[in-house]
């Protein structure tokens, strides 16, 4: 079964078209990313899909239901955190969580739901008085009610310090693990990496990419930048390794060579030092940033970006801001 | 029962605004103040509830009061939550619009109703202790009581008037407009706006040709007006008339036109809400 399913869905606003003849398909029980830039046209399509927005054209089903009939059947069994939302000031957060219970017709325990969620210290209190993170963990416990099919997330760790985007993807992860499906939005990729099955990207209203994450970088390049430190780097050590296979460039930086190579030269780069008699203390790999593989897809004209000139200089800063946001490090 | 859980909600909600708060303290202030006027000095004075009721608390209390507090409490229920954001939690949860509009009136409906009560009661319990302790020779209780219903049931239609047309509201700008124009025209201007109604008909000859005379169709014209009608069953109430001897065919128009506002005004801000884009 398809857990969501759009198909030539177009919203025409009075002065833009914000969807633009889109499908997408959600499976059942997978974790679903939906990426882009700001004003892409996100919200829209969740908002179209939540039935709070009408398509102009196009159908869409979810769990197998029709929004535009059977809305109420399918947030039963739906959880949603959705985006721009508020609180009721007045009430506590307890209060709220009770709400979403008594709606859902479920039997929740709500100090369980806002323990989960971290906040149940603040349950009695009036939710006009909490933070943005608060309010956006309250809201998640309400979307937790009844063990939803399906979680529906807009945005979800707007908001919140990096500690609670980190709680947060846990408890989309234990979701997923218990059979639910996933599908939420961001424009911040590393959140999707780590807990995804697959990443759509849209842009300007249209789906530009569809795949996983691995997919999607293998689609843009494939390639990786490989830091070595070594005792003495040397010119005959870059010669070594420069003609090899898959190696499309060396750089010496200091006692750093920075190599950009296919994936699977990097064994063959590391045994061509290690023969040619250089010590190597230390490597590891920087795989093409999530963010330069983003900006592929939502700025250039076409996928594909050349993963070398980009990814050292990216190097040159390590730990800079640049690193913090997209790039993944991994030591082998 | 989601119309439940949002009404039930909504209450828990209005009534722990400051706004239900004055609302009490006001009405129980004013009752009081008219009860104090209106009762002649002495132990051997003749204290009568009805009096009281239908010369003082009605006319100036619940027919010019009751309608502004109940387009105040209703007409920013829909709007504002849609301004807020609140609404977009409210339709996450498995709720139809028609639930929450109708939720809406229940819950508002019922806070209100608590507010009247609250605030006529306090100032009865005042005047019983006072017919106890021989101050006062007669009240009446029971008179007392159900011109509270009628009070109660005034300001719900009102609401209901209200929360239509908050769900109908793009904005709360809109809304607050729409709310505005409900009491000037119900309050103020229905006699003057009816009145040019059918005399234009009459001149235009349509009235003729009906089965009514045109003194029928005033009486009804009256009548439909939420307010009138109140007045009309809570005098016959206090004259102990209700449905009962000559007027009561009027009554009867009184009661369906109370549905009535009670009903279509929220069904028609439904239509408009249900299809707009959130």
């Amino acid at each position: 079964m398809t857990a969501i399913e759009l198909r030539g869905v177009t919203k025409e606003f009075a002065d833009v078209t914000a969807v633009r003849d889109l499908d997408l398909t959600v499976e059942d029980g997978e974790v679903y990313g939906f990426l882009g830039p700001n004003g892409a046209g996100k919200s829209t399509t969740i908002d179209m899909v939540l039935d709070l927005v009408r398509p102009t054209e196009g159908t869409i089903r979810v769990l197998g239901q029709d929004v535009a009939s059977d809305g109420v059947a399918i947030r039963q069994r739906t959880g949603v955190l959705p985006d721009g939302f508020s609180v009721y000031d007045r009430l506590s957060g307890r209060q709220h969580v009770e709400f979403a219970i008594k709606s859902k017709e479920a039997d929740d325990d709500p100090d369980a739901l806002l323990d989960r969620v971290g906040i149940l210290e603040d349950a009695d209190r009036k939710a006009g008085g909490y933070s943005k993170g608060m309010r956006q963990r309250l809201v998640l416990a309400m979307a937790l009610v009844g063990d939803p099919d399906l979680l529906i997330l807009d945005e979800p760790s707007s908001g919140l310090d990096p500690a609670g985007a980190k709680e947060m993807r846990e408890i989309v992860q234990s979701e997923a693990d218990r059979g639910a499906t996933v599908f939420f939005s961001s424009h911040i990729l590393e959140q999707v990496d780590a807990v995804c099955d697959r990443v759509g990207i849209l842009r300007e209203g249209e789906l530009v990419a569809e795949d996983s994450v691995e997919g999607l970088r293998e689609a843009v390049g494939g390639e990786e930048t490989l830091e070595i430190a070594v005792g003495d780097a040397d010119a005959d050590a870059t010669d070594a390794i420069r003609d090899l296979d898959g190696v499309t460039r060396v750089d010496r930086d200091g006692d750093t060579l920075v190599v950009s190579c296919a994936d699977d030269a990097k064994t063959r780069v590391i045994a061509a030092l290690e023969d040619a008699g250089v010590v190597v203390r230390d490597f590891h790999t920087r795989e093409a940033s999530l963010e330069d593989l983003f900006l592929a897809y939502t700025e250039g004209d076409a996928p594909g970006i050349d993963g070398g000139g980009g990814d050292s200089e990216g190097g040159e800063d390590d730990g800079g801001s640049g690193d913090a946001v997209g790039t993944e490090e991994v030591v082998r | 029962m989601s119309l439940v859980a949002i009404a039930e909600k909504d209450l828990q909600d209005t009534v722990r605004s400051r706004g239900m708060l004055i609302l009490v303290a006001l009405f129980s202030l004013l009752v009081a103040v008219f009860a104090a006027v209106f009762r002649p000095g002495g132990p051997s004075g003749q204290f009568a509830t009805e009096v009281l009721l239908s010369f003082a608390v009605g006319p100036f209390l619940v027919t010019t009061l009751v309608p502004l507090v109940g387009v105040v409490v209703g007409y920013n229920a829909v709007s504002g939550e849609r301004e807020s954001g609140s609404l977009k939690l409210l339709l996450s949860l498995p709720h139809s619009r028609a639930d929450v509009v109708f939720g809406k009136v229940a819950g508002r409906g019922a806070a209100l109703s608590l507010a009247v009560f609250t605030g006529f009661l306090l100032p009865a319990v005042v005047l019983i202790g006072l017919s106890q302790f021989g101050q006062l020779s007669t009240f009446n209780a029971g008179a007392y009581l159900g011109y509270t219903v009628f009070a109660a049931v005034l300001g719900v239609v009102f609401v209901a008037i209200a929360v239509g047309c908050s769900a109908a509201a793009a904005t709360q700008r809109q809304a607050l407009i729409g709310g505005v124009s409900i009491y000037v025209l119900f309050v103020l201007l229905w006699g003057a706006i009816t009145g040019q109604f059918l005399g234009a008909a009459g001149d235009a000859g349509l009235i003729d040709p009906l089965p009514v005379s045109q003194q029928q169709i005033s009486v009804f014209l009256q009548v439909a007006n939420p307010i009138t009608g109140v007045e009309l069953l809570s005098n016959a109430f206090l004259g102990e008339q209700l449905f009962s001897g000559e007027g009561v065919n009027q009554q009867i128009s009184a009661v369906s036109m109370l549905v009535f506002w009670t009903i279509a005004p929220p069904l028609a801000g439904l239509w408009r809400f249900d299809g707009d884009d959130l």
